[in-house]
């Protein structure tokens, strides 16, 4: 029981840098999309580097370059903010890619209905392309959110006090390693089938609306 | 849906012109899809495009509202010239845009939207309309295209030639001055073709300035009081649709009514 309660006392900290992960690379993938999508040659190259770039590197690699690598003067990042940076940038690599497959999959009509209908730009991604590549995308995010939670554990080796850290914390003073790792998927599997559980309820609610 | 001014009456309207089109001329790379095409369209009047597929009449088409870029010429839309030799600036491309309306093959209507917020949306964000404003228009608009009973459902539950009367009457709420027609019933079953074509006639006869990119002769015949024929990227006839059917000048056009009028 008490290796339960320690590994649950990892939860917080393992939602919290999927969480802000997540979050930071869903809003950053969305200006590297449109310097995919740039007219300009160079900038399309530039955001193709980078994508590829950040995407060939491991993670774990990553998060020691920004935690042991990076450093201003006295100042570095906290184990938790280089995880939430590191897995930050590596999922809005991954997530440019969703979105992007999930504009190609959007009918060249749309745009020239929206276009011949006289409709800002803006108003074409807000209202009418947006929403339309979010349905497309949403079962590709959530799979990938769910790897991300899981991938989140690579934290554990900065010193983020995660559930994977608390597993190999206990089996370091001597704790059975087969049974607290047995725990530990256990608990990882508790936090990630609800999230596919909940992405396809969302997905079957939104296929319902359309076909309506 | 049963009146319509036959194109005898509708020669008395005033012939100003709605659009004319001078000397467009379009190329992908080495093909050339439009060579030197003008075009005068009176206000009021009915145009049906017709030609062989590969002829350029869509292209011709979707340059008036300039969906596709000419590399050269200039448009006229009710008096608003636009060179195309140089960059058309965002306001002037909006402006054309505005008064122009288009009904495309596919129908395209937004699958995420109700019927109504199909046709309130444009409303709203184009001309400013409020929500109630742009919604009563969209349900009058719709009782006239006679599915006012959709206006809650979404697209995917219309049939096809519901969903093409739909995108009409989408075209029709911004208040276009032209309706550009792209193939509208090319995409339908012959039946289901009929009532788009139904709602067409009312509109050619209520005086609505269209152009129609169509395969329906009967259509160009009956409805149209101007006939352009398109092949190779040229208009090769432009007159009356009665005088042209029964006695085309140009051999490619006689080809062209043979292969069609024999189906």
């Amino acid at each position: 029981m008490d290796v339960l309660r320690a590994l649950v006392s990892g939860v917080p900290l393992t939602l919290g840098v999927t969480a802000c992960a997540f979050v930071l690379g869903a809003v950053l993938a969305v200006p590297v999309l449109l310097m995919l999508r740039s007219r300009v040659l160079g900038v399309r190259v530039l955001a193709r580097v980078a994508v590829d770039l950040v995407r060939g590197i491991p993670p774990v690699v990553w998060l020691f370059i920004l935690y042991f690598g990076v450093t201003f003067g006295g100042w570095q990042f906290s184990a938790f903010n280089a995880a939430v940076v590191g897995l930050g940038i590596i999922s809005a690599a991954y997530l440019t890619e969703i979105y992007r497959g999930a504009l190609r999959g959007i009918h060249v009509g749309q745009w020239e209905a929206g276009q011949a209908l006289g409709l800002s730009g803006m108003t074409m991604f807000r209202s009418i392309i947006g929403p339309q590549a979010w349905r497309i995308a949403l079962p590709t995010v959530a799979t990938y959110a769910i790897s991300l939670l899981k991938d989140s554990s690579i934290a554990s080796v900065i010193g983020v006090t995660d559930v994977m850290f608390n597993a190999t914390a206990e089996t370091r003073q001597g704790e059975n390693g087969l049974v607290v790792l047995g725990i530990a998927a256990a608990v990882y599997i508790v936090l990630s089938v609800p999230l596919a559980v909940v992405s396809r309820m969302l997905d079957a609610r939104m296929r319902a609306a359309v076909a309506r | 849906m049963t009146a319509t001014t036959g194109p005898d009456e509708r020669q008395d309207m005033s012939r100003t012109s709605m659009v004319r089109l001078e000397a467009i001329a379009k190329a992908y790379g080495d093909h050339q899809v439009l060579t030197d095409v003008s075009l005068s369209v009176a206000s009021g009047s009915v145009t049906a495009l017709i030609g062989p597929s590969g002829a350029g009449k869509s292209t011709l088409l979707r340059c008036i509202n300039l969906l596709e870029r000419p590399d050269s010429g200039t448009i006229e839309v009710d008096g608003d010239l636009l060179d195309l030799g140089h960059r058309v600036p965002a306001k002037d491309l909006a402006a054309l845009r505005r008064r122009v309306g288009m009904v495309f093959q596919s129908f395209n209507l937004f699958p995420h939207l109700t019927v109504l917020r199909n046709i309130s949306l444009p409303q709203e964000r184009v001309l400013g309309r409020s929500r109630s404003e742009a919604d009563a228009r969209s349900r009058e608009l719709l009782e006239r295209v006679g599915l006012a009973d959709k206006a809650e459902q979404h697209p995917s539950r219309c049939s096809g030639g519901q969903q093409q009367r739909i995108a009409i009457a989408r075209a029709l709420a911004l208040d276009p001055q032209v309706m550009l027609f792209d193939e509208p019933t090319s995409a339908l079953d012959p039946e289901l073709g009929l009532e788009v074509l139904a709602v067409m006639r009312e509109l050619a006869a209520e005086g609505m300035t269209m152009i129609v990119v169509t395969h329906e002769m009967q259509f160009a015949r009956d409805v149209s009081d101007h006939l352009v024929v398109m092949a190779d990227g040229r208009i090769i006839e432009d007159g009356d649709p009665r005088q042209i059917m029964s006695d085309p000048t140009h051999e490619r056009t006689r080809q062209f009514l043979r292969a069609v009028l024999e189906r």
